[in-house]
């Protein structure tokens, strides 16, 4: 029948209408996640994530360069310079639970220095040490570059500690 | 377009009308039988409950979106909305849902007329 047909047919518009005006509304309120926006948010956060991965960001090796949330910059290895209460050296804060591991004891070098006199100690040291009875390691094995897989080493009083 | 938001013009006024009289004068008094007896708002609820399972209201939501990006969500207008959506609207309507209405009305007006 035709008339059901129209009736039907204003019905829908009807509904259309509604549908439009909804669609309307959300857009111009901004409701609906705009994908404009997003896909800015998205770019802008790819960005982000890709600063903080870059490996050439990482405070080791550019402690001078990063900042952190208040804008203070810190170097890596905290500098303050103290007195070791063990062998009365002066030693970087940052360095100071390494030395305090060979200076009081938990290394091997450290306990073989109750057997050895200070003097043999001292000639395997291959760069050379200062002359303290309490230099408690290196072997003659050791690089220049403290390549023995250990944690931290021993700091000198000049200040000649070096990065992994 | 406007017959279902318009409140019916009292019967008069249409039998006034100079054109298709026989046809207008049936149809509006089928639409205030329809408005009066409630069966107007029934419809209007099925239809959309239908639209909505079947998921016509999402595609519509969806053109509408794409219209949205490409005029801009500040620049967009209802008019514009209303214009692109009608003709995909009406086309992609699921023929069950037609029938089920279609056959609805019929009864309605079968029921209804002098």
């Amino acid at each position: 029948m035709k008339l059901s047909s129209q009736f039907f047919s204003d019905l829908l518009d009807s509904i259309i209408v509604d549908v439009a005006s909804e669609c309307h509304r959300i857009a111009r309120l901004g409701l609906d996640h705009n994908l404009e926006e997003e896909e800015e948010e998205l770019r802008l956060s790819a960005q982000a994530r890709a600063r903080v991965a870059d490996p050439s960001n990482s405070s080791e090796a550019n402690s001078k360069y990063t900042v952190d949330i208040f804008g203070q910059t810190h170097p890596s290895i905290a500098n303050e310079v103290f007195e070791c209460m063990n062998c009365r050296r002066s030693i970087m804060a940052g360095r100071f639970a390494p030395h305090l591991e060979k200076c009081m004891g938990k290394g091997r070098k450290a306990r073989l220095k109750a057997t050895r006199s200070s003097t043999a100690a001292q000639n395997r040291y291959s760069r050379g040490s200062p002359a303290t009875t309490y230099s408690p390691y290196s072997t003659s094995t050791r690089l220049s570059n403290g390549t023995l897989g250990v944690a931290g080493h021993e700091d000198y009083p000049n200040g000649t500690s070096e990065e992994p | 377009m406007k017959h279902s938001v318009n409140p019916p013009p009292t019967p008069d006024k249409d039998v006034a009308e100079a054109f298709e009289k026989d046809e207008l004068t049936l149809r509006e008094i089928i639409n205030i039988k329809l408005v009066e007896s409630g069966e107007k708002e029934n419809l209007m609820e099925l239809v959309r409950d239908r639209l909505v399972e079947c998921g016509w209201k999402d595609e519509m939501r969806i053109a509408c979106r794409e219209l949205v990006r490409k005029k801009g969500r500040k620049d967009v207008t209802v008019d514009e909305l209303i214009r692109v959506i009608t003709p995909k609207g009406r086309a992609s309507v699921p023929d069950s849902v037609k029938e089920e209405l279609l056959n609805r009305i019929q009864n309605f007006i079968l029921s209804a007329a002098p």
